[in-house]
């Protein structure tokens, strides 16, 4: 009863219904960013799930190169379906910060933002004259933090392309990951961009924290395939301590036993019981109670001895055949030990609790009308996360964010326009452009 | 190559600031991990209280807090975290396993037994002068203490109060109950389902199934967004004065990572399935066999396409797949991984990666094509490039003698992060720590002692 209470308390604290009618936790910061494909972009779209206001600065024309990165090459309403998942409410600027004009602009924007987000090989800010040294000397209290590959110096740093799979091949990430004597498996998603990306933010945040006590604003370097690196957990200790070189072991957990994935008749299940009381609990649901007073299996440090670990995962592999996922998932929950069932984009979509908690996020943008995306994870009940609209063509706000901001005059707008300081899309490459049925105005501005 | 040269100046050095240095050097200066300890710290001005159990997505979001100098007092049952068991092959050092101890750093330890009236009114009067109370429990079990964030904003309403747990605290199933660990929420976030080698022309194997990525990465992101949380709320209470509550569910932070999954969905009715070595929306962008190892190479653009067959020197294959919707086709993508492993099992990765630099860097044709060759576990912690880096960091703990962590992943001019200890054992700050905060003495933690309160 008291849980219900509790439940009844979080469900009206958390609502999902109400997240508009709360504030942001971010609000009033400003973003300024320069950055292409996901490492980059994903950072300030992060701030701006809580509230920060982000102007994204693309090339005009082509702009962000992630424009051209959408699965099977579906360009969704003329759109990069790649694009949308670190794009959500932007302002989207089209300026070409390689010429004069365009990286006085983006000093003039950057003196009025708290922080700027870039990604480009290290020390190319600097040659444009927009980089660290030159932007603390106008705003002291900036934020700077540039991602990418390697790091800004060091021996990898120079010459070196990097993308998430380049992280995720050189982290050690790919070389424990995957079946023995297989091939090391990438990923299927780019994890070494969007946690890089996490990471980035983090770093980010606490730098604002700094700021808000003392005014002081810093430069923050962040390199995907070192952020990888940091979540290998106990690899390196283990190395440092016995040389033990971790390989691939599908999904058979080393440091917690059992914690595995085994096929069911119908597909796979995920099943995990660490502590006695749950490996007991698992036990009994298959019908073998004694094992939990074999000497084998009787303690934690014991299961998890390989041999012992190889003999236990076997039998329950022997048994799981014996039943369906939603059998393993109903005896979890009814012994107590962990068990689950691999959910898909699918699944997740039509969840309702991931609707409820507003994970999976619907909502209505002005060109592109009724979008489903995942949004911020972290659930705030003071000041929820939000996506206010989603990613938009090129250039499509420079009037707005040039007039509002730095008071630009309409000759001065056309001028810039005209000396292709500033700029709209491209009909091509694809993914660039509006919608073909849109009538000019949606989602515009001013 | 030749490389910039790279200097590295301590402050307390001859140092006669050059005008010509290069953006390299100067940041290199700036921000070089080895002067850390000698600059101030981001959030020095925070407690926080860490109760999680049995989770290394707790520990993970204390350690970011740790490493960036908030003092982190750890509350353990008085046996003991679960999480202290998570090790390889059971491994202890002593006493202690791998998973906790890479996860504990600059953490103070004490012990609280959350079920006796005692431990809770302990924790009531901890969290009463705390900023961050981190709690791993399933929805409704601190509620059952009194401790749940409801009770505990009555006492501190600046309290930030995060609750990381698979099923959240609020939604249809987070009164569910069940018991959760890192392969659940791998399970549970979506990239298992696209994680694993897709059934090859041999037919279906043991291996065809989705598959976990080698570390505890759900749990990992769990904590990671649980900070973010933390750090928005810190602000937020920085403008306003007020705390908050943070609930963060695991499966839900990596499903953040999970590219457009859930978009596409929405927009096309399709899933991806398996993707192995291939990619649904850059090909090629692939891990391919070569003589000693494997290496990741990708020359997806038109234009990386041909920088990448010029230097396979296979302008057919170029011609055969000419744009991106050919590359991306998923019945292509086999054809296409296979004529580049044809190629590259001729040579080592490091041969693969002198051809790739030879051609891009001496710009021998239009294109740029990446290439890395696979570096596992032993050869990254061998490799002193990382170490210059500062993404390891070897010490001497009072208690656990030499080790070697991974350290704080950000480079940082003004706060960076960093390691001061490793990890304190169950209690081991039981008496500074109820001093300090609680007025409480050793006479009474004796007593508390013999009645297994602490």
């Amino acid at each position: 009863m008291s849980r219900e209470e509790y439940l009844n308390w979080t469900n009206k604290a958390f609502d999902a219904s109400k997240i508009f009618a709360k504030p942001e936790a971010l609000h009033g910061i400003r973003v300024l960013e320069l950055a292409t494909l996901i490492l980059g972009p994903a950072v300030p779209d992060n701030l701006g799930l809580l509230g920060a206001e982000v102007i994204k600065v693309e090339l005009p024309g082509a702009g962000d190169t992630m424009r051209s990165v959408t699965p099977y090459g579906t360009f969704w309403k003329n759109a990069s379906i790649g694009q949308f998942a670190q794009n959500h409410s932007k302002y989207h600027l089209a300026l070409d910060v390689r010429v004069s004009q365009g990286a006085e602009i983006f000093r003039r924007l950057a003196k009025k933002c708290d922080v700027v987000v870039e990604n480009l090989r290290a020390g190319t800010m600097d040659r444009w004259g927009i980089g660290y040294e030159q932007l603390r000397e106008i705003n002291p209290g900036i934020i700077y933090i540039a991602l990418n590959g390697f790091g800004q110096w060091g021996e990898y740093s120079v010459g070196r392309a990097s993308y998430d799979a380049v992280a995720q091949t050189v982290s050690g990430l790919l070389a424990t990951t995957g079946f023995p004597g297989r091939l090391p498996l990438k990923t299927g998603v780019f994890v070494g961009d969007y946690f890089g990306a996490l990471q980035g933010t983090i770093g980010v945040m606490a730098a604002l924290h700094h700021r808000d006590r003392t005014g002081h604003g810093q430069f923050i370097e962040f390199s995907q395939g070192e952020g990888l690196m940091r979540v290998l957990d106990w690899s390196w200790l283990y190395y440092y301590l016995e040389k033990y070189n971790r390989p691939q072991t599908g999904n058979r957990d080393l440091a917690i036993c059992p914690s595995d994935v085994f096929s069911c008749q119908d597909a796979p299940v995920a099943v995990a019981a660490a502590s006695n009381q749950e490996f007991q609990g698992l036990c009994t649901a298959m019908g073998k109670p004694e094992l939990a007073k074999d000497a084998r299996f009787s303690t934690i440090s014991a299961r998890l001895k390989d041999e012992n670990a190889v003999a236990l995962l076997a039998i329950i592999r022997d048994w799981a055949k014996t039943k369906t996922v939603a059998e393993v998932d109903a005896l979890g929950s009814k012994h107590g030990f962990a068990a689950s069932p691999i959910l898909d984009a699918k699944d997740l979509y039509e969840s309702p609790h991931m609707r409820a908690r507003a994970t999976v996020f619907e909502y209505e943008d002005p060109m592109y009308g009724k979008m489903v995306e995942t949004c911020c994870p972290a659930k705030l009940c003071k000041t929820p996360g939000r996506i206010k609209w989603a990613n938009k063509p090129v250039g499509l706000d420079n009037d707005f964010v040039l007039r509002k901001l730095l008071g630009l005059r309409t000759y001065q707008l056309k001028a810039l326009a005209e000396q292709k300081v500033i700029g709209k899309w491209v009909e091509n490459p694809p993914g660039r452009k509006p919608p073909a049925d849109w009538d000019g105005k949606a989602g515009v501005i001013m | 190559m030749t490389l910039p040269k790279i200097t590295t100046n301590l402050p307390y050095e001859d140092f006669s600031p050059e005008t010509d240095r290069t953006w390299v050097d100067w940041i290199h200066d700036m921000d070089d991990p080895k002067q850390n300890y000698l600059k101030p710290e981001a959030l020095d001005d925070l407690t926080v209280i860490d109760a999680s159990y049995g989770s290394i997505a707790g520990l993970f979001c204390s350690s970011i807090l740790a490493e960036f100098g908030a003092e982190v007092i750890r509350v353990e049952p008085p046996e003991g975290d679960l999480a202290r068991e998570f090790s390889p092959f059971g491994y202890k050092h002593q006493d202690t396993g791998l998973g906790y101890l890479v996860e504990a750093r600059n953490k103070l330890h004490i012990t609280a037994n959350l079920a006796t009236s005692e431990g809770q009114e302990v924790f009531r009067r901890l969290a009463a002068q705390a900023d961050v109370v981190i709690e791993t429990a399933a929805a409704g079990v601190m509620d059952g203490y009194g401790l749940s964030y409801r009770y505990l904003k009555d006492i501190n309403p600046r309290l930030i109060y995060a609750a990381i747990n698979t099923y959240g605290h609020f939604g249809p199933d987070a009164g569910c109950g069940k018991v959760s660990y890192d392969i659940i929420d791998q399970a549970r976030s979506g990239v298992m389902a696209v994680t694993g080698e897709p059934v090859g022309p041999e037919g279906p194997q043991p291996w065809n199934i989705p598959t976990k990525e080698g570390s505890w990465m759900g749990w990992y992101a769990g904590g990671a967004w649980a900070a973010f949380g933390v750090l928005g709320a810190l602000h937020y209470r920085h403008v306003t004065g007020e705390g908050q509550m943070v609930d963060v569910a695991p499966p839900e932070a990596e499903l953040s990572f999970c590219d457009y999954h859930v978009a596409y969905y929405h927009t096309t009715g399709k899933i991806r399935g398996l993707v192995g070595a291939y990619d649904s929306a850059v090909f090629p962008y692939t891990i391919v066999k070569t003589k000693d190892s494997y290496s990741f190479i990708a020359g997806f653009s038109d234009v990386n396409w041909e920088g990448l067959t010029n230097i396979m020197g296979d302008p057919e294959l170029r011609k055969k797949y000419p744009t991106i919707f050919d590359r991306l086709n998923p019945d292509f993508q086999p054809e296409i991984h296979k004529a580049i492993e044809a190629w590259s099992k001729n040579f080592t990765s490091q041969e693969v990666f002198e051809k790739v630099q030879d051609y891009t860097l001496n710009r021998r044709g239009p294109g740029v094509v990446a290439t890395a060759r696979m570096a596992d576990v032993k050869e990254n912690f061998e490799d002193e490039n990382w170490w210059e880096r500062g993404v390891f960091d070897k010490g001497t703990d009072p208690v656990y003698g030499d080790l070697a962590l991974q350290a704080p992943v950000w480079k940082m001019t003004g706060t960076p992060g960093r390691i001061k200890w490793v990890c304190r054992p169950i209690g081991a700050d039981n008496e500074y720590i109820y001093q300090k905060y609680l007025g409480i003495g050793k006479t009474q933690l004796q007593e508390w002692k013999t009645k297994n309160i602490v």
